[in-house]
């Protein structure tokens, strides 16, 4: 039974999604806390991204409840509380006449008021975007001339620019070198465990952070959660999960 | 040269030239960055449609045009946007479209082929005060609704669904821009003409996006572009004798060749 003053991030109660007549999702019933750093798993086309974009409205669910921070979402407007980094974002338009800082920034227009200018506030929160994801000396750069590993930092900047409460973010590390990947899951980590920010992260890569993470959503249409750090990522689950015979390799950071 | 200004019908033109520079190079960028410059064209061809039925009707052709365009321009996004058909489909679904029921229509009625060959070219040399004042109003109203969102309009067009995950109310955004462009479109195709209105919109902006800079460095450079050939234009058109819609583009086009070797890459 869900609670009536949910301290939960997420929480969602038998969701399910049919797009065009097609059933997407089903089972979805399970919450997300504060502090957590929670994986998405499964196979491609299994639903994670759409679960994602349920959890932000982008899409609407077939039946069943979603509450964010304890708000039904049809009356949730924090929306800047959830900074999103959507899958393939590194890979945008070249030619987009944007800077670096011009793009961080947007990451505070949803708190910031019509026809306002930056105040100290919003400065001070770019910059320390910037400044926590390595982007400051390319801030008058246009981000259509950076590398794969570079933009995807860019786009964390963003998402982090508004203070969220809670880091969405998909599978970000398409077409990005392995050493970037690394530094990106250390950061990732620190985020978690120093800056006390909540984190979803649809990932394939489940080896590599299997020692930071708190929860897992193994997404296959069906929404399984695993709680219990210990049975998260057997072989076996993963082998169901998967449709394959698949191991798992724990990586020591 | 300064002599021209001294005329009430240069001193007209320029004022109604120069205010369509900033309204079209201001909402022109946007539709740029989306991939939806053909969305300028399109309109201005229902405008057409609204401006062929105001004259079968004995209607003013202005306000009609106005309402075609409008009307037009959240058929469309609805379509875009709610049915998730591709932009360029449905563009040119109307665009054609458009111009087959205006022809349609003329060839019905028969006796204003003249008035409405104005409307495809324009006569920036013939703008009333009334125009003027018209313009003025809906441009500024325009204009201030565009600066009010800009910050916003500028998110959309680079990530909507980011955008839109952040609590920016897109849709309500998306159908505001397209009828700000259908006004101002269906207003200038007066003065400077249904087959080029779309040049003015579209000309400035990709033609500062060459430049590698900024949003807003790029916006303002694009309104720059958009003045600079408007006062070259309708100079050009007096003092050669060449029709002003036409001499404008040709300058935007020279600026827009000028960008390109400029910024080769």
């Amino acid at each position: 039974m869900p609670l009536k003053f949910s301290p939960s991030l997420f929480e969602v109660n038998n969701l399910r999604f049919e797009r065009r007549g097609n059933l997407v999702l089903k089972n979805g019933t399970f919450q997300i806390l504060p502090g957590e750093y929670c994986a998405i798993i499964g196979p491609n086309g299994g639903g994670k991204t759409t679960l994602v974009r349920l959890l932000l409205g982008l899409e609407k669910a077939t039946s069943g409840e979603i509450r964010l921070f304890g708000c039904n979402q049809k009356r949730f407007r924090d929306w800047n509380r959830i900074g999103y980094v959507p899958q393939r974002s590194a890979l945008i338009d070249e030619t987009f006449p944007a800077t670096v800082r011009e793009v961080v920034a947007m990451g505070r227009y949803p708190k910031r008021g019509i026809l306002s200018f930056e105040s100290d506030e919003d400065k001070a929160a770019i910059d320390k975007a910037m400044v926590l994801m390595g982007v400051s000396d390319l801030s008058s750069r246009l981000i259509g001339n950076l590398s794969g590993g570079q933009r995807q930092r860019v786009m964390i900047a963003r998402a982090l620019a508004s203070n969220p409460d809670v880091l969405i973010v998909d599978e970000p590390n398409t077409g990005v070198d392995v050493e970037s990947q690394h530094r990106f899951y250390e950061l990732l980590r620190t985020l978690n465990k120093t800056d006390k920010l909540s984190i979803l992260f649809i990932t394939h890569d489940i080896g590599v952070i299997a020692e930071d993470i708190t929860r897992v959503l193994f997404v296959n249409q069906s929404i399984l959660v695993s709680r219990n750090p210990a049975e998260m990522v057997t072989c076996d689950e993963m082998s169901r999960l998967y449709g394959n015979p698949s191991h798992v390799i724990c990586h020591n950071h | 040269m300064l002599e021209m200004l001294g005329y009430p019908f240069m001193q007209n033109a320029f004022i109604a030239g120069l205010m369509i520079a900033v309204l079209s190079s201001l909402s022109g960028s946007f539709i740029v960055l989306r991939r939806y410059s053909l969305l300028s064209e399109t309109l201005a061809h229902v405008s057409l449609v609204g401006v062929a039925i105001g004259l079968l009707l004995g209607m003013s052709p202005l306000w009609m045009a106005v309402a075609a365009s409008l009307f037009a321009s959240w058929l469309i996004e609805y379509l875009r946007s709610v049915h998730g058909m591709y932009s360029d489909s449905v563009l040119a679904l109307f665009l054609s479209g458009s111009l087959a029921l205006a022809i349609v229509i003329v060839s019905l009625a028969g006796s204003f082929n003249a008035s409405l060959f104005s409307y495809l070219f324009g006569s920036i040399l013939s703008v009333s005060n009334e125009d003027l004042w018209v313009m003025g109003i809906a441009g500024s109203l325009s204009v201030a609704l565009l600066l009010a969102f800009f910050k916003e309009l500028y998110f959309i067009a680079f990530d909507e669904d980011v955008a839109r995950a952040g609590g920016i109310r897109v849709t309500l955004l998306n159908f505001m821009l397209v009828s700000i462009i259908a006004v101002i479109i269906a207003l200038s195709i007066r003065v400077v003409g249904t087959l080029l209105i779309g040049a003015l919109m579209v000309i400035p902006p990709v033609a500062a996006i060459r430049f590698g800079i900024g949003f807003y460095p790029t916006t303002l450079l694009s309104m720059g572009i958009a003045l600079v050939s408007v006062v070259i234009g309708l100079s050009a058109s007096y003092l050669f004798s060449l029709p002003s819609g036409a001499a404008i583009v040709l300058c935007l086009l020279v600026i827009f060749i000028i960008a390109l070797v400029i910024n080769r890459r």
